[in-house]
């Protein structure tokens, strides 16, 4: 039944490599976002996605969905959550120094 | 006392904490930073006694059963690592005292460095493919905070682009994680590795296999990964520029080592086969761009994609030789690359430029600064009895037994590529007419000289204690040659 | 223990001479440097009877035993005669360089690099164990590197060494490596028990490569053509250094490895081919370039190659005693291993003496170039004396010891060019390019003392006024031209007690049949060899005379030709040659680094998921409702949407959609912690997105080349392809039971009813831990960001 799910992590991967493939800081940025939408959803669909109920032991009496993945993926959003938040502020002060959002004049100009 | 192996994990990660509360007070910070460094020394010291006398150390956090909870194991390997680790922090952060200034100082330099310390140790000892990945983005998030600090110009320009290749490496990561706990249903590398040696390494597990050699081959800049690492690493200050460039590709070295050894060892026609020959292809590669530049860092930074081929060359060719030349040869490569970057610094400190091509006749007004260079570069290259030559010999060693007679011989042949390139530096920066200097004072100079002198000094000891170093690098190497005593400390507790 | 000690005093020398130094002073420390030699020489001379008794000394102390690299030592007759030349030329040369160096130079260095030399030449010669002898090798480079550069502020100084350094440690390299393989191949580093392996070798496949790989070590440091091009770069070192280092010992040590494996690979015909066509071909190349120098240490350094190429050549004609096809009688041709010996210590005495005599030309006169010299024979009587017998002896004439030694060389020539060995046919014309070189010789020994000693003098053209050496200076040559005159008339003791042991130790069966120490006579009747010298006198008188008209022919290809040039273009290009790749790949781009990783990525992965054949989707579907069908719908437009909208904001709300839509997929698979942090998080995210936008520009359409946009949409479909198929394939390999089956007794061992949050609160609470962290760290990172920046004109930078 994950193949519909595939399939949109594959357009989800697609559309991020475009977008990381651009001069533009913020499409880039944003195709950092669009990759780990992809990520996650990949890890929860690897993890035997939908088989069993919710993992809370009061609700049913079982089978439950692989509780695993979910605790990774948890642990992983806040992560790239910092990453990205991080990476934000950073691209402010890149434009605020170099004046300039486009990354392919944003490099090593001067030849060491 | 099996938690010692946390010790060197935690006593870091508390020391940075404490550190948080006065970031003003420079005294107390370097002192506080001291202290937890040496803590921590001393607890890796006596870790490795442990793992020496008693074998592998493993605990499984929370006491749960191996491969429920988090499992850190110790094994000589991850202890080297972690005990060299601990000593070249320790060398960078006394030559910071004089070198990284009093603003970064106050801006919670010495926390980060320790987070990163936090991260690095935790790589080396983990042994759960999922906290790996924590552990990584642990070091990585405190080394883009090094590398970003100051908010220089070209610091910022150069971090964005290491940030961002690093978000798309563990996006990489995760991914294959999901693949493999999909594929075996664990995350504890031993329970994996064992699983993969019961049901045999399909198709699918060596594609695997090569994800995670190019998701750790992105850390530990491998033909052709390592675009990234000359800009960025040369963008912060030396002190940052030397933990990164002795610590952080080594991770991913050590990550590699443990894939295609523990993990994956099943496959070699596909998975050793690549590494191989991405191995020599770095060598290659590395070489060539030692040779193009005239600038300090650029020369320094290259051998270290050099070195990362020779390593990696020697774990591919999966016998004892090869294996235990690959570990003599990480251990030595981060020892002399640390001292490698401290000299440089000091060199830039004195002339104000990393351009070889304005500098000249240090030799007369600096003579210390010139030996410890030279015998720096000579133990790099590998000139005996210094440290770079007895790994290098059983890399070789490793090589002709294994029937690859071309690649030892191109292992061989960079070093003198290895030797040219720094002789270089001693010859335009050392020798010649003396060229006006910014100069510095005598203090700076000897605050900056005495750590680098130091760490260069241990290469040697490493290059001469060779003979009580083997015992240690013998097991190192066996563990990673037979997996199942690896697996057995971890599962059997 | 004796063995070690001769070993090792030089470095213990060197290490205490700094202090030493600062207690004598100046005036006395070369005193106490060539008290080392001096009593090395005398202890190795109370050696001689028992060597020549065929006794070996020999010690061996762990290094590395399991390894096999050992500090294992051996005096035997092979290491004795370099031995000697070591200390004793090496005593003459500490005496001289008393008077030639000035106090004003830095002569502690001077002495320990020179120290440090002497310790790793007697290292080289008299290590049993491969790894010793390699890293003795490596030292003597080294310590050649050092005093090439003495004086390190002259360009060309510094050019030389470079060049001596790399031309050497590659050869040690490549030395390395085929010692590596006779390790491979004999499981030992030992050198005595390998050659004892000598049968069961044969006809390894390995043998040969490990031979040509040691013979480039030999004839990188021995300066066989083409590798003798650093030779004459060299020469910008201090004069004593030049008669030490590279003339009397350290380019020796090539011929020293030679002998030294001549029981191992003597026999083969590649080992006599390599050696004697090696050794002609450097012999008249280096005679003919001689001639043309202006430079009298130039014209010494390629008259030293020559005599080098001539001595290997010996070496390759005696290797044939150990050939089982040779015809005729080994012992003859052995003779010619005797002759090589020979001709190593003459060379050693007038080369050394001739070295000394330039040096003390420079001293007095300033200059060493012959166009500005002449006539010093009246000023310089002594001097003069000396060059005559160095040249002489060189030229091979009588009563000098080279002429003894020449004669020599021509009859083993002769002996090969007639016994015909490897009925190669190309033997025939040893003797007769030997002959022509020595004709060259005796041009340039002319040259010596012509165009120094006698002819005009041209006192406009130097400073000073000439005059005689101090009487000092004067000893150490003196003692060498009183050599060179009574080894030509005892020879045979050399023979004896010096050479005798060594031939033993090179041709160890056979000497035990026969006795290879030949009579040496200065007169043996009108034989070719004798009618030979003549030839060589009548022509090279001839073109000595002539040597104006026909100098053009330097001037014409090929022997205008140098391998120097091909040297400097080789390591030019090179670096250009680095810096042009390095700069066509490291673009700094950030589109280039995403297109190296993905490019990768689809190569390797790809390439491997079907190589290894384990592609293999799995194709199943099990049932989908319509709700997570059309979410599957709206997350494809939103995310391709994203690519074409023209606003930021835009395609920030976009995003947002994408990650509400995570939120709610996380709904559907049963995970509702999870929805709840990704909204929580794709709200914060989407807000901080938007605030900083605020502070950046409007984004400009993609300006790229369409080339460049195909390129990018061909690496994304492809990555987007490569993970579905990827994805698609491990569906189908559910092979475990995942270990999650074990939380779901969480409530019974964590307390906990909620799994998840078990799972992240006690089972894994190490990485949430970490997780915290991480967080923590960013924190910092955005306050650091904000608050710290570079100090205006400074190199500090400073808060806020």
């Amino acid at each position: 039944m994950e193949f519909h799910m595939i399939i949109l992590v594959g357009i989800l991967v697609t559309v991020a490599v475009y977008l990381l493939l651009s001069r533009n800081m913020i499409r880039i940025i944003l195709g950092t976002a669009v990759l780990s939408h992809a990520v996650h959803l990949l890890l929860i669909t690897m993890g035997g996605a939908g088989e069993g109920g919710v993992p809370l032991l009061r609700e049913s009496d079982g089978p439950y969905a692989d509780a695993l993945p979910q605790a990774l993926i948890l642990t992983a959003i806040v992560i790239s959550f910092a990453t990205t938040a991080f990476l934000l502020v950073l691209a402010y002060r890149t434009y605020e120094e170099s004046g300039s959002d486009n990354m392919n004049t944003i490099r090593r100009i001067d030849r060491e | 006392m099996t938690n010692l192996l946390l010790f060197p994990i935690l006593i870091p990660i508390l020391t940075a904490s404490v550190l948080l509360f006065f970031p003003k007070r420079i005294a107390a910070q370097r002192a506080v930073t001291v202290v937890g460094l040496v803590a921590s020394i001393i607890a890796a010291l006596f870790l490795l006694r442990t793992v020496m006398t008693d074998g592998v150390q493993a605990v499984t956090l929370g006491s749960w059963p191996a491969p429920f909870g988090i499992s850190m194991v110790s094994d000589p390997l991850s202890v080297s690592l972690v005990l060299t680790s601990l000593l070249i922090t320790l060398g960078v952060v006394v030559y910071s005292f004089r070198s990284i200034g009093e603003g970064r100082e106050k801006y919670f330099y010495y926390p980060a460095i320790l987070f990163m310390l936090t991260g690095i140790n935790g790589s080396f000892t983990t042994g759960d493919i999922f906290n790996l990945f924590v552990f990584f983005e642990v070091l990585l998030l405190a080394s883009y905070l090094l590398i970003v600090l100051g908010g220089e110009k070209r610091q910022l320009r150069e971090s964005i682009k290491y940030i961002l290749v690093n978000v798309v490496s563990s996006a990489f990561f995760v991914t294959t994680v999901a693949m493999l706990y999909s594929v075996v249903g664990s995350l504890n590398m031993a329970d994996i590795a064992e699983k993969v040696t019961e049901i045999g390494q399909s198709g699918i597990l060596t594609v695997i296999a090569v994800m995670l050699i190019l998701v750790f081959g992105l850390k530990g800049a491998i033909f052709p990964l390592y675009f990234w690492l000359p800009g960025s690493y040369a963008a912060p200050p030396v002190p940052v520029l030397a933990l990164f460039g002795a610590l952080l590709t080594k991770v991913g070295v050590y990550a590699i080592i443990r894939t295609v050894t523990l993990l994956f060892p099943h496959d070699p026609g596909f998975t050793h086969e690549l590494l191989m020959i991405l191995a020599i292809l770095t060598v290659i590669a590395g070489c060539i761009g030692a040779l193009a530049y005239y600038d300090l860092k650029q020369i320094v930074i290259y051998n270290i994609i050099i070195a990362v081929g020779v390593i990696l060359f020697g774990v591919a060719q999966m016998n004892m030789a090869g294996l235990e030349g690959a570990v003599f040869y990480l251990i030595h490569d981060m020892l002399i690359k640390a001292g490698l970057f401290m000299l440089i610094g000091v060199i830039i400190a004195i002339t104000g430029t990393s351009n070889l091509r304005e500098m000249g006749g240090l030799m007369k007004t600096y003579p210390g600064l010139a030996w410890t260079w030279l015998v720096a570069a000579f133990g790099l290259a590998g000139i005996p009895p210094l440290s770079g030559f007895f790994g290098k010999l059983l890399i070789v060693q490793g090589a002709f037994e294994a029937d690859n007679l071309w690649g030892g011989i191109i292992i061989l042949a960079s070093s003198l590529i290895v030797l040219l390139s720094v002789i270089r530096i001693f010859i335009h920066a050392f020798w010649g007419e003396p060229m006006p200097v910014k100069g510095t004072s005598a203090g700076i100079y000897r605050g900056l000289l005495i750590p680098a002198v130091l760490v260069t000094a241990l290469t040697v000891f490493y290059g001469v204690g060779t003979e009580w170093l083997r015992p240690l690098m013998w097991d190192a190497a066996e563990i990673l040659h037979q997996p199942s005593i690896y697996i057995d400390a971890v599962l059997k507790e | 223990m004796y063995a070690v000690f001769v070993i090792f005093l030089p470095f213990i020398m060197a290490a205490l001479l700094p202090p030493v130094h600062r207690l004598i002073g100046d005036r006395l420390i070369g005193w106490y440097v060539m008290a080392v030699p001096l009593i090395l020489f005398a202890a190795l001379v109370r050696l001689i009877p028992r060597i020549a008794d065929g006794e070996i000394v020999s010690a061996s102390y762990a290094w590395i035993p399991d390894a096999g690299i050992d500090l294992a030592v051996r005096i035997d007759g092979l290491g004795m005669i370099f031995a000697l030349l070591i200390t004793g030329v090496g005593t003459l040369v500490a005496l001289y360089s008393i008077y030639y160096l000035s106090p004003r130079e830095s002569l502690g260095h001077f002495y320990v690099y020179l120290l440090l030399f002497m310790g790793a030449m007697l290292g080289v010669v008299f290590s049993d164990n491969l790894m010793l002898l390699y890293t003795f090798w490596e030292l003597t480079s080294i310590s050649s590197f050092l005093l090439i550069a003495f004086w390190y502020h002259r360009k060309g100084s510094r050019y030389g060494a470079q060049k001596a350094m790399l031309i050497t440690v590659m050869g040690g390299v490549s030395m390395l490596a085929g010692f590596l393989m006779l390790y491979f191949m004999t499981g030992t580093f030992s050198i005595s028990e390998i050659i004892g392996m000598r049968e069961s070798l044969s006809g390894a496949p390995l043998l040969i490569p490990a031979m040509v790989l040691i013979l480039l070590g030999a004839f990188t440091k021995s300066v066989q053509f083409p590798f003798h091009i650093w030779l004459p770069d060299a020469m910008e070192a201090p004069t004593p250094v030049s008669a030490y280092l590279h003339s009397a010992t350290m380019v020796k040590a090539g011929i020293y490895l030679v002998a030294l494996f001549t029981p191992l690979f003597g026999g083969l015909e590649s080992w006599f081919w390599s050696l004697s066509i090696a050794g002609i071909v450097t012999l008249l190349w280096g005679a003919f370039n001689a001639m043309k120098q202006n430079d009298l240490k130039a014209l010494l350094a390629y008259s030293t190659i020559s005599q080098l190429g001539l001595i290997m050549s010996l070496l390759g004609f005696g290797s044939v005693a150990l050939s089982e096809s040779a015809a005729g009688d080994p012992t003859a041709y052995a003779a010619a291993g005797f002759a090589a010996f020979f001709y190593l210590l003459n060379h050693s005495t007038f080369k050394g003496l001739l070295f000394m005599v330039v040096g003390i030309v420079d001293h007095e006169i300033g200059t060493r170039d012959i166009r500005r010299l002449g006539g010093l024979m009246s000023f310089m009587p002594v001097t003069f004396t000396f060059a005559v017998i160095g040249s002489f002896s060189m030229a091979g004439l009588p009563p000098f010891n080279g002429f003894l030694s020449k004669e020599m060389f021509f009859g083993a020539a002769v002996d090969v060019a007639s016994g015909q060995p490897f009925a190669g046919g190309a033997e025939v014309l040893f003797p007769v390019v030997g002959w022509l070189a020595s004709v060259f010789t005796f041009v340039y020994c002319t040259i010596i003392v012509y165009r120094t000693f006698l002819g005009p003098s041209q006192p406009e053209k130097i400073d000073r006024v000439p005059h005689e050496a101090p009487k000092g200076m004067l000893v150490a040559p003196g003692i060498l031209a009183a050599l060179v005159i009574v080894i030509f008339f005892f020879p045979n003791v050399v023979g004896k007690y010096v050479i005798g042991p060594a031939m033993s130790v090179m041709f160890p069966e056979l000497s035990r049949q026969a006795d290879l120490v030949p009579k040496i006579e200065a007169w043996h009747g009108f034989n070719l060899p004798l009618l030979m010298t003549f030839g060589v006198i009548a022509l090279g008188l001839l073109l000595f005379i002539t040597f104006r008209h026909w100098k053009k022919v330097y001037r014409v290809a090929p022997f205008r030709w140098t391998m120097d040039s091909i040297y400097r273009s080789m390591l030019g290009a090179g670096e250009a040659g680095s810096t042009i790749l390095t700069d066509l790949y490291m673009t700094g781009r950030s589109r280039d680094y995403f297109a190296f990783i993905y490019l990768f990525f689809l190569v390797t992965v790809g390439g491997m998921l079907f190589l290894t054949g384990a592609f293999d989707p799995d194709f199943t579907r099990g049932p989908v409702g319509i709700f997570e069908i059309s979410f599957v719908i709206i997350m494809a437009f939103a995310a391709i949407a994203m690519l074409f909208v023209r606003s930021r904001i835009t395609a920030t709300l976009l995003n947002g959609v994408l990650g509400y839509s995570v939120a709610i997929f996380f709904v559907f698979f049963r995970a509702p912690d999870l929805a709840l942090t990704q909204t929580v998080i794709e709200t914060v995210t989407t807000v901080l997105f938007l605030l900083c936008f605020h502070f950046l520009p409007e984004w400009k359409p993609e300006d790229s080349p369409l080339r460049t946009k195909v390129v990018n949409g061909i690496i994304a479909v492809g990555a987007g392809t490569l993970v579905t198929a990827f994805g698609l394939t491990v569906q189908g390999y559910d092979v475990y039971e995942s270990i999650s089956g074990y939380f779901e007794d969480s409530y019974k061992l964590a307390g906990g009813s909620n799994i998840v949050n078990a799972i992240l609160g006690d089972f894994r609470a190490f990485d949430t831990m970490l997780e915290v962290v991480v967080l923590f760290i960013a924190g910092i990172g955005v306050y650091t960001l904000i608050a710290l920046k570079p100090k205006k004109g400074g190199d500090d930078v400073e808060g806020k």
